[in-house]
């Protein structure tokens, strides 16, 4: 079986990507909880006030909203820290890769229907515009790298790991 | 597990953390407006007659420069709340929930929340005494005729006529934006006599200043797009971008009514 350098390109992408997408998962949840105020809002205000957000992009049925803005905020923080301890981190990559590619797709639509709304997703009202398209796009990009490469690297022995007995 | 492997996980949490101590300063409370801040801004009468390259939605100049302005403090009440003008609020000032619609007749999402949201609003929040309805101008550069129709509606609104003529503006908002004929829309739901008087108080030149309050309030709240909901509930602003389904507007004000 190959042998994997500790420092090869993949693994550094894997780390960045893991601390990348980690703290913005974890802030994106923690920001929808608190909405960025001081005293922090009632968890049921502030849950709410995210399904404005999520029914601004006109996408989803009224119970398919509420089901998203109660659980995503959870689910942001939950796989944000998954993603960093990285006990079975090819499955929660996978799952982050499947939501941010998803966000990325909503933006994208956001932006070619001309919809006058905010991206909803952190604390900020940030219009969608085409630099939040790259932005997302970038973590996109960051996010399947990083997936492809857990894969990868999956498949070769760690390099920190004891070396095999003869 | 490799000890490596899980010291490494321990000093990326620890990197976490030391980033999460960071977060506090990041949502420290607005501070009230500076004087100086609106001057930050081009004049909204200037936005108004400033051309457009395209018909691309932008972000108009004045609403960038304001992005930067901290938020205005929140008011304990509707009474805390400036230049209000009592033709174009619906409902009790001393309402929990105070909702101020910044709005422009020409664009469509505005037509939609209008359309499907507001008449369900109305009749049961507004009317039974919940939520302080405040309805403003927020006419953006890019369309032409917006101003001359928010000046219609303000003069239909001095005549106690501001209902209809909102829902005339909004529903045949196709026609008038291709034509311009923002006055024979307001002619066609309103009497002849009130029409001369409509039509002499656009003409008078009074109404641009309370629509460039309007204008001016929406940059100190940071809107940068119509429509933009701010709510106001127990010293808390809550502003909102987007059209509302009735059914999650309601939750969201279901929640705020239900805070102690």
């Amino acid at each position: 079986m190959m042998q994997s350098s500790p420092f090869n390109l993949r693994r550094a992408i894997i780390w960045i990507g893991r601390l990348v997408l980690a703290g913005i998962f974890i802030y994106a949840g923690y920001a929808k909880l608190t909405m960025g105020m001081h005293p922090r809002p009632p968890l049921g205000v502030a849950l709410s006030f995210f399904a404005l957000q999520v029914d601004s992009y006109q996408m989803l049925p009224v119970w398919a909203v509420k089901f998203v803005a109660n659980t995503l905020p959870f689910a942001e923080i939950a796989l944000g820290l998954l993603l960093l301890f990285g006990f079975g981190l090819r499955i929660w990559a996978t799952l982050i890769t499947l939501l941010i590619v998803g966000f990325f797709a909503a933006v994208l639509r956001a932006y070619l229907l001309h919809m006058q709304i905010n991206c909803g997703c952190f604390t900020t009202p940030e219009p969608v515009s085409l630099k939040k398209i790259f932005e997302d796009g970038a973590l996109a990009a960051l996010a399947i790298l990083m997936t492809v490469f857990a894969f990868i690297e999956a498949r070769k022995p760690h390099p920190w790991s004891a070396p095999e007995k003869a | 597990m490799n000890r490596r492997r899980i010291l490494a996980g321990i000093l990326s949490v620890g990197l976490l953390s030391l980033l999460a101590l960071f977060l506090p300063s990041l949502h420290k409370s607005p501070e009230p407006a500076s004087p100086s801040a609106p001057a930050l801004a081009q004049t909204p009468s200037e936005t108004a007659n400033a051309p457009t390259p395209s018909d691309t939605p932008i972000i108009p100049a004045p609403v960038v420069a304001a992005k930067a302005a901290p938020l205005p403090p929140a008011p304990q009440s509707a009474d805390g709340l400036s230049d209000v003008d009592p033709h174009k609020a619906f409902g009790s000032k001393s309402a929990p929930v105070t909702m101020e619609v910044f709005s422009d007749f020409q664009c469509p999402a505005c037509k939609t929340l209008f359309l499907t949201t507001n008449r369900q609003l109305m009749d049961n929040y507004v009317t039974t005494g919940k939520v302080y309805l405040i309805h403003r101008d927020f006419p953006l550069a890019m369309h032409a005729h917006s101003r001359v129709a928010a000046r219609y509606a303000r003069a239909a609104a001095q005549l106690g006529k501001v209902e209809p003529v909102e829902q005339a503006l909004f529903q045949n908002q196709e026609k008038w934006e291709q034509s311009g004929d923002v006055d024979g829309t307001v002619a066609a739901v309103l009497s002849a006599g009130e029409m001369t008087k409509v039509r002499a108080l656009v003409k008078g030149g009074t109404l641009d200043a309370a629509i460039d309050k309007d204008f001016a309030l929406g940059q100190t709240y940071r809107v940068n797009q119509t429509p933009t909901t701010v709510f106001h509930c127990k010293g808390q602003t809550y502003p909102y971008s987007g059209v509302m389904t009735y059914d999650i507007l309601k939750t969201f004000l279901e929640q705020l009514l239900s805070q102690k």
